[in-house]
């Protein structure tokens, strides 16, 4: 079957999910990725 | 018991309107979490300093024996996810990554208690033994589930979830030391209560992976997706068990592929900081050589991603023929451009051989699944994991047992790293080999199982 026999697209609750979902792990990346950038400065000052 | 069916494979099975999207960010939330041990060693001072608080006192652990917690764990993680690996293909993602939750949490309560009561065995057991086990069940648990999902795209797939174990100790470090620094007192360093909130964090942090992930139903595929009538000539059409796939050649040679690949970028990692200031004496600082580091570790994290998605376009041999390849020319120059006195091309070339270091991680799970299907393809990469614990102990020991060899025997301390990158060069040399011998899988090895795993 293939991954849906829809044919609207995801529903609002659907998105609002994937949302939450993909920025409960993105958030903290970002801000870890963020003090690493900034700690990375050092070597080229 | 009850609430715990919750866990049963039968309960994962995803529904009609969910979306495989979901999958990534779950293995992300395992694996940004587990990712924490590449942090450990921000701990290894203030550990040092348990009774001393500001210094190390006589009865304080030393350096080179709390140095044993992170090799324990990593020790553990191969051999958890090699012994535990049958097991997940059998209950499903679901309960392994709640195992996991529960081992690599609980691992930090026990051993901050080991920290409280100044026992190191207690350190030893919770965050080496039980966080080991954790560390390698929640590795390899999403792995199979996001095979699955992206049979158009295993690499990126997988690349997505082991980026976030590069990626944990990015969040890690930095979360550990503001947390040290707010429960630092006069008396302790804080390391203690540090433990007990992060075992918190990362166990509410696993429970939204828990939660979220789902396997597909068994006739379900992508939108739009067919399977190739005719798959490239490295990718098999069968299944091969995992106690079948460790008597294959295949399985060796990727073993040693694995192994070389790791054992050569553990290598730089960790004498990294040291490296870049003596081969650059003083234009260096030490907050310079931190910043060098963060670079490698941000490289490593990319690398994981992109390497891996490229592998599903030109395959999963050429890109560790890449590795090889190009690796080994790197190790072997980068040396002279730190003689010339080239700050940014010795970094560039650092950025590159980390980026293929975490690649190599990424692309391993596709790489199997090419080989042996998919079926147990989660066991069959808990058993390659035992190529990642030995070299975690062969790389540290080759780099430093060759440099104080050659320091003691006069040589300068900037060139003897020249003679450890050539040989890590030539680590990379037989890795490349290796991945050349890389055949596809005898049609005996496979094609005769019914696994009931298969239908998940």
């Amino acid at each position: 079957m293939p991954e849906s026999s829809r044919q609207s697209g995801p529903s609002a609750g659907l998105v609002l999910r994937l949302a939450g979902a993909w920025a409960l792990v993105g958030i903290p990346l970002a801000w870890g990725v963020w003090q690493v950038f900034e700690k990375s400065l050092a070597l080229f000052r | 018991m009850a609430l715990l069916s919750f866990l049963d494979r039968e309960r994962s099975i995803a529904g009609e309107h969910y979306s495989r999207w979901l999958v990534p960010p779950a293995a992300l939330a395992i694996h940004l979490s587990i990712g924490q041990a590449y942090a450990f060693s921000v701990f290894n001072l203030p550990l040092s300093q348990r009774i001393g608080v500001t210094h190390s006192a006589p009865e304080d652990w030393k350096l080179s024996t709390i140095g044993w917690v992170f090799s324990v764990a990593i020790v553990f993680l191969g051999l958890s996810a090699a012994l535990f690996g049958s097991w997940l293909d059998r209950v499903g993602p679901r309960k392994a990554m709640f195992v996991s939750a529960l081992c690599f949490s609980g691992g930090f309560e026990v051993a901050s208690l080991g920290v409280v009561t100044h026992q190191f065995w207690l350190l030893l057991l919770g965050y080496g033994v039980l966080g080991g086990i954790g560390l390698g069940l929640g590795y390899i648990s999403p792995v199979t589930t996001l095979i699955r999902w992206f049979p158009d795209r295993p690499g990126m797939a997988t690349g997505m979830a082991i980026m976030g174990f590069g990626g944990g100790a990015m969040i890690a470090s930095p979360l550990s030391t503001t947390l040290m620094a707010y429960f630092k007192t006069a008396q302790v360093p804080g390391v203690a209560s540090t433990f007990v909130t992060l075992g918190i964090l990362y166990f509410c942090f696993m429970m939204f992976g828990v939660f979220t992930v789902r396997i597909p139903r068994p006739d379900w595929r992508p939108r739009g997706w067919t399977p190739a009538e005719r798959p490239r000539a490295m990718v098999t059409t069968g299944n091969v068990f995992a106690d079948r796939a460790i008597r294959t050649p295949q399985f060796w040679l990727l073993w040693v592929v694995l192994c070389m690949n790791v054992t050569a970028g553990i290598g730089v990692l960790g004498q990294a900081s040291p490296m870049i200031q003596e081969m650059f004496p003083g234009s260096i600082s030490v907050a310079a050589a931190a910043g060098f580091v963060g670079l490698l570790s941000l490289a490593n994290m990319i690398g994981r991603f992109f390497w891996s998605s490229l592998s599903d376009y030109i395959g999963r041999k050429a890109v560790y023929a890449t590795f090889f390849a190009l690796g080994a020319v790197l190790y072997a120059a980068v040396p002279s451009t730190g003689r010339m006195g080239n700050v940014v091309l010795f970094v560039a070339g650092y950025v590159v051989i980390m980026s293929m270091y975490g690649g190599g991680f990424a692309t391993i799970p596709a790489y199997l699944r090419d080989m042996f299907g998919t079926v147990q393809v989660g066991a069959i990469h808990g058993r390659l994991l035992t190529a990642w614990s030995t070299a975690g102990v062969l790389g540290p020991v080759l780099v430093n047992y060759i440099r104080e060899y050659e320091i003691a025997h006069g040589v300068a301390k900037a060139d003897a790293y020249t003679t450890t990158m050539h040989i890590m060069a030539g680590l990379l040399v037989i890795g490349f080999v290796c991945n050349l011998l890389v055949r596809p899988v005898d049609a005996r090895y496979t094609g005769e199982y019914q696994s009931p795993a298969a239908a998940a």
